[in-house]
């Protein structure tokens, strides 16, 4: 009798391991390719100040689903708050967010240009004779012009009608980021797709739970999938050459990537900026180990071969990791600090130094999930 | 009591540790239950689009494929990779079919397999061209191109004694080439292994004649399978998805619940996860006029299958329904049959005249739509037809930029690989 009741309680352990494992293993990491509850488009650029290279982003929203859905957005500007300078602890972002509200119908796709909008007006006529019909199509409401000067998230978060979080997964996105000349780089935007785990799986309050467990603001624990643990690129070494133009082109191409990260984090309702310290953790060809950090708040648009901050950069330069690649992983330094989304972009340079570059962009991998969850705190009721 | 039987308390314990052995299955397919992707780490990784031409023979510049795979865990790890060639070959031999009216035989579709192995040491980054293939970086014959690094005859091994030595890529079949990758991670015996530590890009890069400052580079992300832990068999017909009965009446077929299985019980058949039922492409219509920059915006979409028999060199054909929406929230449809391999221009799916295609932006009339691509599947119990691909976008014929499909949902059929 006393091995039957050991058996029992031991096969009560095993099926507990799996209720358990079967919980965690809904909260998936984020996704670049399902449809989900939240999007982050990491990387928006609207430059159209005449001083700077002008620079735009074309975002593209769609409805996976059969019914009308809602999204409520957040532009956050992480440009320097003097955008003439670089930036730096003297010229930190100026973290400003605008928000605005879209619906699309049933299987609708919509897109806009982030310098100019989108207005709410008759469609264009778009014929044989006229493809320049920019703006055709069911208006999905007003969406704000972000010029001169912006450079930062957008990040859209599935609501209901009366403008509450709801767990739908309806919502796909991409970001085109051009340059007057048509050359361009495409990302999907980052997706946290909302866990269908119950009727309290999102209360619909405006604190969104991203990952984690039970907390105080978080009494129903995750509402949202995980930010990932950890992030993982694989790049060029900064200024090294793209092998295929050494091939094809000619010697003497270069390489650099910009890595943008932004916290999982966000506090809209009350404009405090993510904040969060990222471990760098880099692997070149010889299986070398080489680590550094930075700090990212709002918004991190960090160039790995920059020499403005030459003690930090200098580890991602191919003359001291001595191979063409690498690849690097990215943590937040602790389990209570926020996680990061981000996106790579690559510029391939010929000749370096020369203004003739084009531009690749990449989404992350990821890796693991967030142990202790992160908050995104969207504007309460008015 | 018969003679060898156990006594009931006995059967009891039988039954729990049954139970608690099937929970834990259970536990682990949900645990399992990874879903393909571009951005985590897998076992199986599928390039859907690789481009050779570095002589300019299709007369859109030279063109070649940086290929990068990086291993994630602290582990070494083997992977066998398949370059399937899907090159069209000129019925009589006149010139190139990727050449603009260089053939003017019938372009013939092939699909000819080629497949090596690579052994990457813990966390290593390696990157090789496919027109030149990779070895060790002390016999490469072209300096400067990537290489092995850690190689015992290079006299250099990674710090836990790891090293490259057996790895060897051929470059890609021929020049000009078009075609897919397909890499499994293996052990040292070339047994597929359940590790899911492996992640890829693809970068192609074009360069413009005469002038090489003329270049356009793009970027997209390997698709990785995962594979499902405790359920590889080792063997060399690796099973993607589905659900088969377990006893009953129906046993062995497929099915999508228990409901399908009159006296057993819908069990999961796989090893890896399942492809995606559907692909969603977000994409400006061909022919629309990009807002920024006023260049025309055209699409490629590069479709491959799941399954795959590179043992019998059996391509397999599958229907495609295209269901595609504007900005109006109309609808249009087309369908296309597609072998093994296909790229093509989205506005030449459905007609030979771009401007009158349903992916037009002259027919839409709004710039930009969705469209969602389902493979039809049959009772084929051999293969799948589900399939994976990538897209590319290019703005006045130069610039170019590549992007990852969405996916959704899955299937009860499984897909097979099929390894020689």
């Amino acid at each position: 009798m006393g091995r039957t009741k050991g058996a029992i309680a031991r096969g009560a352990v095993a099926l507990l391991c799996v209720l358990i494992a079967g919980t965690s293993s809904l909260r998936a990491d984020t996704t670049s390719e399902r449809s989900s509850s939240i999007l982050i488009f990491p990387k928006v650029m609207a430059i159209t100040d005449g001083i700077h290279p002008t620079v735009d982003t074309v975002i593209q929203i769609s409805n996976t689903s059969n019914s009308m859905v809602y999204a409520h957005c957040v532009y956050l500007n992480g440009a320097p708050l003097d955008p003439r300078f670089p930036p730096g602890a003297q010229n930190p972002p100026q973290c400003q967010e605008v928000d605005f509200t879209i619906f699309l119908t049933k299987q609708q796709p919509t897109h806009w240009v982030v310098s100019t909008g989108r207005r709410v007006e008759p469609s264009p006529t778009c014929n044989l004779n006229f493809s320049a019909c920019d703006g055709a199509g069911i208006d999905p409401g007003a969406i704000p012009p972000m010029g001169d000067y912006f450079t930062g998230e957008l990040r859209c978060v599935e609501v209901d009608s009366s403008g509450a979080p709801i767990n739908g997964n309806h919502l796909k996105g991409e970001a085109t980021i051009v340059v007057p000349d048509g050359d361009a780089s495409k990302y999907n935007a980052v997706g946290l797709m909302g866990l269908n785990t119950g009727a309290s799986s999102n209360n619909s309050d405006s604190t969104l739970c991203v990952g984690g467990g039970l907390s105080g603001d978080c009494p129903t624990g995750a509402e949202y999938n995980a930010c990932p643990q950890t992030l993982i690129l694989n790049q060029y070494a900064a200024d090294a050459s793209n092998p295929v133009i050494d091939e094809l082109g000619g010697p003497n191409s270069a390489v650099r990537t910009e890595l943008t990260l932004v916290p999982c984090t966000q506090d809209f309702e009350n404009q405090v900026p993510g904040r969060g310290i990222v471990q760098f953790l880099i692997i070149n060809e010889f299986e070398q180990l080489f680590s550094t950090s930075t700090t990212v708040t709002c918004w991190g648009n960090l160039d790995l071969s920059s020499r403005l901050y030459a003690s930090f950069n200098a580890i991602f330069n191919e003359d001291f990791l001595g191979s063409r690649f690498a690849q690097t992983r990215m943590t937040p330094a602790d389990p209570t600090q926020s996680g990061f989304v981000g996106v790579a972009e690559e510029f391939h340079v010929v000749p370096p130094g020369s203004p003739n570059f084009t531009r690749a962009a990449a989404n992350l991998h990821g890796e693991g999930q967030r142990p202790s969850g992160d908050i995104i705190r969207l504007q309460g009721g008015f | 009591m018969r003679p060898g039987a156990r006594p009931a308390g006995s059967r009891r314990i039988s039954v729990i540790h049954a139970l608690a052995v099937v929970g834990l299955l259970a536990g682990a397919a949900q645990v399992a239950r990874a879903d393909v992707a571009s951005d985590q780490a897998a076992a199986i990784l599928v390039f859907p689009k690789l481009r050779v031409d570095t002589k300019n023979v299709a007369g859109q510049g030279r063109v070649d494929t940086l290929i990068r795979v990086s291993n994630t865990s602290a582990q070494a790890i083997s992977m066998r990779c398949f370059y399937a060639d899907a090159t069209p070959v000129c019925s009589n031999g006149t010139g190139s079919c990727l050449a603009p009216g260089a053939c003017t035989g019938v372009c013939v579709p092939q699909w000819q397999e080629t497949d090596f192995v690579v052994n990457i040491t813990a966390r290593q980054p390696i990157a090789w061209l496919a027109s030149q293939g990779a070895a060790g970086c002390e016999e490469s014959p072209v300096p400067g191109m990537p290489c092995f690094p850690l190689t015992t005859n290079g006299g250099r091994i990674g710090p836990n004694g790891q090293t490259n030595n057996g790895s060897r890529i051929p470059p890609a079949p021929e020049d000009p080439f078009i075609g897919e990758l397909k890499c499994i991670a293996v052990d040292r015996n070339d047994v597929p292994v359940e590790r899911n530590d492996l992640k890829g890009e693809v970068q192609i890069t074009r360069v413009e004649v005469p002038q090489a400052s003329g270049v356009d580079v793009e970027t997209y992300n390997a698709i990785g399978i995962p594979s499902i832990p405790g359920t590889n068999n080792g063997d060399n017909t690796l099973i993607l998805g589905g659900n088969v009965c377990a006893g009953g009446a129906k046993a062995g077929s497929i099915c999508a619940a228990a409901a399908d299985c009159p006296g057993g019980s819908c069990i999961s058949a796989a090893e890896y996860s399942s492809c995606p039922n559907i692909l969603i492409l977000d994409h400006f219509f061909d022919g629309a006029t990009d807002p920024i920059s006023g260049e025309t915006v055209t699409t490629d979409l590069t479709l491959v299958p799941c399954s795959e028999d590179f043992l019998n060199q059996a391509p397999l054909t599958t229907p495609v329904q295209f269901l595609v929406f504007n900005e109006f929230e109309q609808r249009f449809s087309t369908s296309r049959r597609i072998t093994c391999f296909q790229e093509f221009r989205i506005s030449d799916i459905d007609t030979h005249t771009p401007t009158k295609s349903i992916f037009s932006a002259a027919v839409n009339g709004t710039l930009t739509g969705q469209t969602r691509m389902r493979g039809v599947a049959d009772q084929d119990t051999g293969h799948g037809h589900t399939l994976l691909g990538v897209a590319e976008e290019f703005r006045g014929g130069r610039s170019s930029a590549a992007f990852n499909l969405h996916f959704t949902g899955s299937r009860p059929q499984s897909d097979f690989v099929y390894l020689p």
